[in-house]
Parts: structure tokens; C-alpha cells; sequence
């Protein structure tokens, strides 16, 4: 493949890693939250909508919809469960805790649809035209389209709107915003409800991409992490930017140098940017 | 307790595995093998109030070490225990200087990171056995001289692992009451004191870590010759979530919280099973739960219930 097929791949992959980091990106940002169980929450995802499109005979925006419904519900059923700990801010056993969700999902997806791999098949994805030289399916303009959309919004709501100056203010000091008259915990159950809808949306999206299994989410979570470090801890702005910027990085390493070791080669641009910038990120309040 | 109660206890559980049987035999074995994997993470959760999630790689470079040189240089296990051991150490170090002044979240995420991208090169590379791992361990062999140490099943490792662990108790015990041991407490629970007090808490955090490592491999080391097999398995996330529930499930800084802990999660998982993926569900589940709602761990819970049972004391 030459470079302006993989640059063009890159671009897709890019607003596809955005997508799937956007939940983690206003957890931390807003509520200084965070969900080691991402991975798993984006396979469940995935197998939602396989389950609502395959099994149920559903068509694929009603699966959408379903993925995102089962999304939200679970993030709430987190929060729910470890509200105490999100009211202590007790950041330690949250980390364990969402750990801990990320295995009992994984065991629990394994007794639901088993061991064989599934494959989303999606109307747009069997669209396909040629772009310069490169293949894409109307499917990877979808991805590319409502990466955009969910961004443009939560720039709107998160960094101008009211929503997101409250929700900003339990993050900052929950004891000050109870204070003031802001019902915390309806906060953090939104903020988290959101995490998991935003990344049940992004698994309906991009999963048809890849086959769908019970131990896919951990290439996810490493991307999650590096969007989230390297766009700047909790900027909606900057992860937007380091999503696109790490899938044409994982594009042209994949095509040039090794498909097998861009996960490591992701893992490589996080410790190089840690090392780089340690103090801004560790501290965790890069953008306010 | 006096040291001769302890010295007498410690004798007895060498017959352990005669009293229980043959069938407990193997599940004492990994009991003691996996308990002493979560005793290196307990002195960086507990103590040093980190979560480290990179403890798998620990554990997963103590078998690789020990597998690679065994089968490829035909190292006895004193060389692959030192090799293990030193492997573990360097990749804690190297992990450690990387993190050295990263707090909480990110320090976790980075160490999390690290464990999914060596899962990944182990599952590629094929210079650690690809996909395949590496087969053909020789038998344990901790032979000196004259004297013959060798195990070859699961009842004449026993003696060997329960040694280790023991070592291991010591160890942590040890630790617990040095220098080190009291500072890394003190960091955790209070950095601005430490400071204050001279303490370099990067350091701290940096020997408590690659202390650790070891520790962890150690187990590793045990395992590869208990299955004679080392492959890209060992970096499953099951382990990560065994090792940390062993540690919390008993209660937190309490020496054999982990090996409780350890031994009712493999006793549930080995005679009380219900299959794989529901043994999944309750490890994660009794892991959320005890954080949640019985953050003392299972002492702590039953701490209060002892209390009301005694009398009142009258003052």
C-alpha cells in the first residue's frame, strides 16, 4: 500500500480511537473519575449490537441504539454500585473496583455468547468506493462522521455549556458543589452513564471492522490511554486531535514497519510523551 | 505468638499435603505458588498504597526466565532462580524509573499499559516461543553436591514451595519493620510528612517497586517447573485479578491476608467450581464487592462480631 492509502486509513483509524477514548476523556476531565473496565464495557458493546443485528434480526441503527442503551445502563450500575468510594474520591480502590467489573463482564459475556468469534455485519460496511487509491466502506465515513458530531456536541456542552461548568465544579470540590446546591451524586451517575454510552456507541461503530470475541478490549484500552495522556488529560479538544493523531501514527507503522507490534508501538509514543511531559500529565489537570 | 509456637506451626505444614490427601496435593502446591505472586504486590498496594497493574509482567518474566534458560541453556534452577529473579528486577527498574514521578491513575494506567503491550510481544515474538510458549522444562533440580533436591510431581515440590512462601512471609514480615518498610507507610499516608522528614519519596516508591518484582518472580519461577510449560497465557488478566483480590479479600498490611485470601479463592476455584466463566464472575464479583462494601476486608467484617460476642470489658 502507498503512503496516501495509509494516510488515508490512518485518518479513519484516528476518529475511530477518538471515539472509542471520548467516555474516559469526560470521566477524567469532568468528574476526575476513572474506568479500568473500558476495554470490556467496548466489547460488550460490540457484542450488544452483533446480538440485537445477528440473533434478533434488528436492523443496524435500532442494534446502535440498543448497544448505547446496554452501554449507559452498565456505567450506571458501576457507579451505583462504588458510589461510596467515588464520594470519598477513594481513587485507589475505583481503579480496582472497575478492574474487578472488567473480569466479572468478561466471564459473563463468555457464558452469554461464547467462545466463537462473531462478525458485526452492517448495511454500510458492505458499501464500499474507492478514495485515491484506497478502499473504504461507507461505514468508515460513518465512523468518521459521528466522531466529529460527538465531539463538535461535547465541546458545546462540556467546555461552554452549563452542563458541564456544574459538572466541572463537583469534579473540582464535591463537598463545595453539595454545598451549593448540586446533587452530586446524579453528577457522577451521569458522568459514568455517559462513559458507558460513549463507548458502546464507539464499539457498534467500529467492531464491524474486526471480529468480535469475549478478550478483544485491552488494543482499545491501551488507545484510550495514550489518547487520553498524550491529548492532554480531560480536554475534549485535545483528545480529538491525539486519536486522529495516533491512528495515522498506527496506519503508517502498521503498513511500513510491523502490523503485529502497533499496540507496542503505542505504548512507546505514551512513554515517550510521559517522559517528555511528566509533570503537566501526573499532575492530571492539564486543561481546565 | 512465641517463636516456638511459630517454628512448630511452620514444621506441621510441611505434612500438610499427607493429611489432606493426595486430591489437595497440586492445589496446595499453586495455593502457595500464587500466594506468594500476590505477597509482591501486596507490599506495593498495601504499604506503598499504589496499585500496580503490572505485576502479571513480574510474574510472567519469572516463568519466561526461567523457561528460557532451562530449555535453551540448560540452567539448573539455582542459575534460573537467580536469572528469574534479576530479570524481574531490571524490568521493574526500568518500568520504575518511567513512573518515578507519576502519581495514582497514571502511574496504574502506564503500569496496566505495560502488561497488555508484553502480552502482545509474547504472543509475537518469537524468540519467547510465539503464541506456542515454551515447552519441555526440565525437572526441578535443586541439587548441591551430594545432596539430591529434585522434585518431579506436584507432592515433592510441596516442601519447595512451602519453603519459598515461608521465606516469603519472613520477608514481607521483615520488610514490614525495616527502614524502608515504615517510610514507604509513612509516604502513602503521609507524603507531606515525609518530605518534611527528609524522605525522598521517588526513591522510596522506586525500592519498594523493584523489591517487589522479585518477589513476584519468584512464583514465577515455581510455576514454570510446576507446569513444565511457560506461554503467553500467564499475562491473562485473571491473574491481575487474583492477585489483587487475594490481597484485599482478608484485609490490607496483614501478613497472611494474601495467603487466606489465596487459599479461599483457589479452594473455591479448585473443589467448589462452577465452571470457568462463573469462577470468573465471583473472583471479580467478591473482588468489587469486599472494596465496596467491606472495605476492612473479611477480618475488618468480622472484627465488630468477635467484640459483641465478648463480654464488655468493665472499667
Amino acid at each position: 500500500m502507498n503512503l496516501v492509502q495509509q494516510l488515508i486509513n490512518g485518518l479513519i483509524l484516528g476518529h475511530a480511537y477518538a471515539l472509542i477514548a471520548i467516555g474516559w476523556t469526560v470521566l477524567l476531565g469532568v468528574a476526575r473519575l476513572v474506568n479500568f473496565g473500558h476495554g470490556q464495557m467496548y466489547m460488550i458493546g460490540a457484542f450488544m449490537a452483533w446480538w440485537a443485528t445477528a440473533p434478533l434480526g434488528l436492523p443496524y441503527p435500532v442494534a446502535v441504539l440498543v448497544a448505547v442503551a446496554a452501554g449507559a445502563l452498565l456505567g450506571l450500575l458501576v457507579q451505583a454500585v462504588m458510589l461510596r468510594l467515588t464520594l470519598e474520591q477513594n481513587l485507589v480502590s475505583i481503579m480496582i473496583v472497575t478492574l474487578g467489573f472488567g473480569h466479572v463482564l468478561r466471564g459473563a459475556a463468555s457464558l452469554a455468547f461464547g467462545g466463537t468469534p462473531q462478525v458485526l455485519e452492517t448495511p454500510p460496511s458492505l458499501i464500499e468506493f474507492e478514495l485515491a487509491g484506497a478502499w473504504i466502506t461507507a461505514q468508515d465515513l460513518l465512523i468518521v462522521a459521528a466522531a466529529i458530531l460527538v465531539f463538535a456536541l461535547l465541546r458545546g456542552v462540556v467546555e461552554r455549556g452549563r452542563l458541564g461548568r456544574t459538572a466541572r465544579m463537583v469534579a473540582e470540590d464535591p463537598k463545595l458543589a453539595q454545598l451549593a446546591g448540586i446533587d452530586v451524586t446524579r453528577v457522577y451517575l451521569a458522568v459514568f452513564a455517559f462513559e458507558g454510552a460513549a463507548v458502546a456507541l464507539a464499539a457498534a461503530l467500529v467492531a464491524p471492522r474486526t471480529p468480535i470475541l469475549t478478550s478483544i478490549g485491552f488494543e482499545e484500552v491501551i488507545v484510550t490511554f495514550v489518547v487520553v495522556v498524550l491529548g492532554g488529560i480531560g480536554s475534549v479538544a485535545g483528545s480529538y486531535l491525539a486519536g486522529v493523531g495516533l491512528g495515522l501514527f498506527t496506519a503508517l507503522f502498521g503498513g511500513f514497519v510491523s502490523p503485529a507490534y502497533t499496540t507496542a508501538a503505542s505504548f512507546a509514543v505514551l512513554t515517550a510523551v510521559l517522559v517528555l511531559r511528566p509533570g503537566g500529565l501526573a499532575a492530571g489537570r492539564a486543561v481546565r | 505468638m512465641p517463636a516456638f509456637l511459630l517454628a512448630a506451626a511452620a514444621i506441621l505444614g510441611l505434612f500438610l499435603p499427607q493429611w489432606l490427601g493426595g486430591a489437595a496435593t497440586s492445589a496446595l502446591v499453586v495455593i502457595a505458588i500464587f500466594a506468594i505472586m500476590a505477597y509482591g504486590l501486596d507490599i506495593v498496594l498495601s504499604d506503598l498504597g499504589e496499585v500496580s497493574l503490572a505485576h502479571t509482567v513480574f510474574f510472567a518474566t519469572g516463568a519466561y526466565a526461567t523457561g528460557l534458560l532451562a530449555t535453551r541453556t540448560g540452567f539448573g534452577a539455582w542459575g534460573t532462580l537467580l536469572g528469574a529473579m534479576l530479570a524481574a528486577a531490571v524490568i521493574a527498574l526500568l518500568l520504575g524509573l518511567l513512573t518515578l514521578r507519576l502519581r495514582e491513575f497514571v502511574f496504574s494506567l502506564v503500569t496496566y499499559a505495560a502488561a497488555v503491550v508484553a502480552a502482545a510481544v509474547a504472543h509475537n515474538w518469537n524468540f519467547l516461543g510465539g503464541s506456542d510458549g515454551i515447552v519441555g522444562i526440565p525437572t526441578f533440580d535443586l541439587s548441591l553436591g551430594p545432596l539430591v533436591l529434585v522434585a518431579r510431581n506436584d507432592a515433592e515440590l510441596w516442601p519447595y514451595a512451602y519453603a519459598a512462601l515461608l521465606l516469603v512471609l519472613w520477608f514481607v514480615a521483615r520488610f514490614r519493620r525495616s527502614r524502608l518498610g515504615l517510610v514507604a507507610v509513612m509516604a502513602h499516608l503521609n507524603p507531606r510528612l515525609a518530605t518534611m522528614s527528609g524522605v525522598d519519596i521517588a526513591r522510596t516508591r522506586l525500592a519498594v517497586f523493584v523489591l517487589s518484582a522479585p518477589v513476584t518472580a519468584l512464583a514465577g519461577w515455581l510455576y514454570a517447573y510446576q507446569r513444565a510449560y511457560v506461554g503467553p497465557d500467564l499475562f491473562e488478566s485473571y491473574f491481575l485479578v487474583l492477585m489483587l483480590t487475594a490481597v484485599v479479600l482478608v484485609g490490607k498490611r496483614l501478613l497472611p491476608g494474601p495467603l487466606l485470601g489465596m487459599a479461599l479463592v483457589l479452594g473455591q476455584e479448585k473443589f467448589l467450581s462452577f465452571g470457568g466463566d462463573v469462577d470468573a464472575i465471583i473472583l471479580g464479583l467478591a473482588l468489587i464487592l469486599v472494596l465496596c462494601f467491606v472495605p476492612g476486608g473479611l477480618v475488618g467484617a468480622i472484627r465488630p462480631l468477635l467484640r459483641r460476642l465478648r463480654p464488655a470489658p468493665t472499667h
